[in-house]
């Protein structure tokens, strides 16, 4: 798989570049407008992560000329503006999707593999970390064969927090999926949802399985390696 | 009227000017009519007598009386002029006395004589009164050969007098007349001259920060009208320049700090999730991320705020039921009062539909409702409430909690603004919450609205205009809004409102809101 990045600003491309290629992509990058069309009429590419305001040719324009070009190139647009409408624009004029900065690297890599159609979600219908199962048919809860009684809100956070296992999940990311915007920057919510899911998850049972990376926010996996929970 | 406007002083002053002057004039006319008046009788008095002079100088000296009546009678005809004459012939015999006159004004034979000894006093003319008649009679000594004569020539007055009472009569009734006309005339004149600056005040009147495109109407009349009108519009101009110069640097600078702030986050957190670093260093880099998400926020925040104060801020309107959304946004936060031992309580609120934007909304209650857990010790109360009139709908956030001092009511809604330094800061408030919700509720043509007591607790309130009466008057159902949340609160709160006309309204609406608790019957269906 191979991703081109269309960014002026050096060190955003080259953080971004270097976690997608940990992720296993091939990453090409172009620091304006002109060599970014250089690169997309030279190379094949099976994703094209654009800023918006970049020098010569603007990131609008060029998305333009993508969808005459390229119609079926998935595009994520990189971007500092996050009016609505500057979003609706963009996905009139063709683009899959809309990242506004700053993102979180990890929901960079959810939107990344969603584009390309690789699963970026765990979509099995029972998930199992350890002896924590959750059925995603029946939205039943078990570990160690008890069952839990969860709320909606608990199962819901669960559930995201299990979609990519061992993953670290922002509070912005995780008010963002299982909230709403509205919550952003205000309430310390996830953290009281996240300690009642502990209560009823993890304080029965001697291992923990979901952990707090301070300064970033949660994960769900087993405690091993450099497992320090809180 | 107003006694103090200019048209009214004006007017009030040229008036008085005119009266002065009316006067004068006035006076002036009546003595001068008279003076002239006076003088030409004099005058035609003076050759009458002139012509009885003569008759009685070129007479011989034996001349009989009856000569005389003859002589006088045929050159003079006192009657008919409606004169008097008398002579008398030294030293007191009666020579001559005119006949009532044709018009009989007066009774000849009443007219006294010169009081004293008429050879020596030095009588020359005099007004005399008979039978209530001012008559002018004026006196001649003559020496002749057939002796001394004293020859009285009068006329009555009342025909002076009565031309003299018409005018005065006429300037009378006629100056204040005029004098009430012209003030009338020139309020009016002020009134219209004024007109262009009413308009320009009314203009000025309806610019805010918001709206600072709107000129003032030039009234092209040369003179310093115009140029007022034309220098307020220049300074129009630089305010706006200014304004829109400031926004767009705070834009600018929110805007920009967000790449960096990416590429910080970005490192930091691939360090902290990568294996290599343990431990301590593990802990302070989280330390940082922490401080990166409070910038992050801080940013967005300004950003918003930013976008509200340019008018970009772009909302999607829809039909929002306050009650549902009041109900269900306390549904997603009551396990943070729970865990925080408060009571949070939003049952059964009462419908009322508003046009705005749910997602903002939501974002306005969240916030109140997050400040007011936060500052409501445990066993402590927050309620939900809303209630609506024919004016207004009202969503109502209300806690038992810290309260907020008088002192710092007037600047909640102030950007940055924190009440207590210290204890905000460490809950991670950026002091940016109330400033962006009173934007939202701007935006919304709402108001928001804070009654508080140290101890007691507060009441946030947001108050939407009823569509139909969106336009209404506001002020005059002020008093009448349904008071429902705060009825069991008789305490009088101090009240600060988010516009910024804050100062005057703080102590007038803590009263307000004070009777309307507890005297007032909320009048809700």
């Amino acid at each position: 798989m191979r991703l081109l990045i269309v960014e002026d600003d050096r060190k955003l491309a080259d953080f971004v570049a270097r976690g997608l290629r940990a992720e296993g992509f091939a990453v090409d990058l172009a620091a304006d407008g002109r060599e970014g069309r250089e690169h997309i009429d030279s190379y094949q590419y099976d994703l094209l992560i654009l800023d918006l305001m970049l020098p010569l040719i603007s990131g609008t324009e060029l998305l333009r000329m993508v969808r005459r070009s390229n119609p079926t190139l998935p595009v994520l647009i990189l971007t500092a503006r996050d009016a609505t409408d500057d979003k609706v624009k963009h996905f009139e004029a063709g683009a899959d999707d809309y990242l506004t900065k700053p993102f979180d690297f990890a929901e960079l890599v959810v939107r990344v593999k969603s584009l390309l159609r690789r699963t970026p979600v765990e979509r099995a219908d029972v998930i199992l970390v350890s002896n924590l199962e959750v059925n995603r048919l029946t939205r039943q809860v078990r570990r160690g064969g008890q069952n839990i009684e969860l709320t909606g809100k608990e199962y819901a956070l669960l559930e995201y927090l299990l979609s990519s296992p061992s993953r670290v999940f922002t509070r912005t990311m995780i008010l963002e999926h299982v909230w709403d915007q509205s919550f952003e920057g205000v309430t310390n919510i996830v953290d009281v949802y996240v300690r009642h899911l502990r209560r009823k998850v993890d304080d029965p049972f001697p291992v923990k399985l979901i952990h707090t990376v301070r300064g970033m926010g949660y994960c769900v996996r087993e405690a091993q390696q450099s497992a320090e929970a809180e | 009227m107003n006694h103090r406007s200019l048209a009214f002083r004006l007017s009030l002053w040229y008036s008085l000017l005119l009266s002065a002057t009316f006067a004068l004039v006035g006076t002036g006319m009546f003595y001068g009519l008279q003076q002239y008046l006076r003088s030409s009788l004099r005058d035609s008095l003076r050759r009458r007598s002139v012509q009885v002079e003569q008759i009685l100088d070129q007479s011989r000296p034996d001349i009989s009386d009856a000569e005389i009546s003859d002589a006088i009678n045929t050159r003079v005809s006192p009657e008919f002029n409606n004169r008097f004459v008398r002579v008398t012939r030294d030293p007191a015999t009666l020579a001559y006395r005119s006949g009532p006159p044709a018009d009989r004004s007066f009774d000849p034979k009443a007219v006294p004589p010169i009081p004293g000894d008429w050879l020596n006093s030095g009588v020359v003319r005099r007004t005399v009164t008979v039978q209530a008649q001012r008559l002018m009679v004026s006196a001649t000594r003559i020496e002749t050969p057939s002796g001394r004569y004293l020859i009285e020539l009068g006329s009555s007055l009342a025909s002076i007098d009565a031309l003299q009472d018409r005018l005065l009569a006429l300037l009378g009734l006629l100056l204040p007349a005029l004098v009430v006309c012209a003030a009338g005339g020139g309020y009016l004149l002020v009134n219209w001259a004024l007109r262009p600056v009413d308009r320009m005040s009314q203009t000025a009147e309806q610019m805010s920060m918001k709206n600072l495109e709107a000129r003032l109407p030039v009234v092209p009349t040369g003179d310093a009208l115009q140029r007022l009108s034309l220098s307020l519009n220049h300074m129009l101009k630089r305010l706006r320049d200014s304004v829109q110069n400031s926004r767009r640097f705070l834009a600018d600078a929110s805007h920009e700090l967000r790449t960096p702030l990416t590429v910080v986050k970005g490192e930091l957190q691939e360090i902290v999730a990568g294996v290599a670093v343990h431990g301590e260093m593990r802990e302070r880099i989280g330390s940082v991320l922490e401080e990166v998400a409070r910038l992050e926020h801080l940013v967005s925040g300004l950003l918003a705020l930013s976008r509200f104060d340019a008018g970009e801020a772009k909302l999607e309107w829809s039909e929002v039921d306050l009650a549902a959304l009041g109900e269900s946004t306390s549904e997603q936060m009551r396990l943070i009062a729970e865990d925080r031992g408060v009571e949070l309580e939003s049952s059964t609120l009462e419908p009322t539909v508003v046009r705005g934007d749910r997602g903002r909304l939501k974002q306005v209650i969240v916030n109140l409702l997050d400040n007011a857990i936060r500052f409501t010790p445990r066993g402590g109360s927050v309620a939900v409430r809303t209630a609506r009139d024919d004016l207004y709908s009202i969503l109502e956030v209300h806690d038992t909690g810290v309260g907020i001092p008088t002192a710092a009511l007037p600047h909640i809604f102030e950007r940055f603004f924190r009440v207590d330094e210290a204890r905000s800061r460490e809950d991670g408030g950026a002091g940016l919450g109330l400033s962006i919700a009173k934007s939202i509720c701007s935006a919304h043509g709402a108001e928001i609205e804070v009654a508080s007591e140290v101890g007691s607790g507060s009441c946030f309130r947001l108050v939407f205009p009823r569509p139909e009466t969106a336009t209404g008057p506001r002020v005059s159902a002020r008093a009448n809004r349904s008071d429902a949340a705060l009825r069991h609160k008789p305490q009088s709160f101090s009240v600060a409102r988010a516009p910024a006309t804050f100062s005057p309204g703080a102590a007038s609406s803590a009263s307000e809101v004070g009777a309307g608790g507890s005297s007032q019957p909320a009048p809700m269906p």
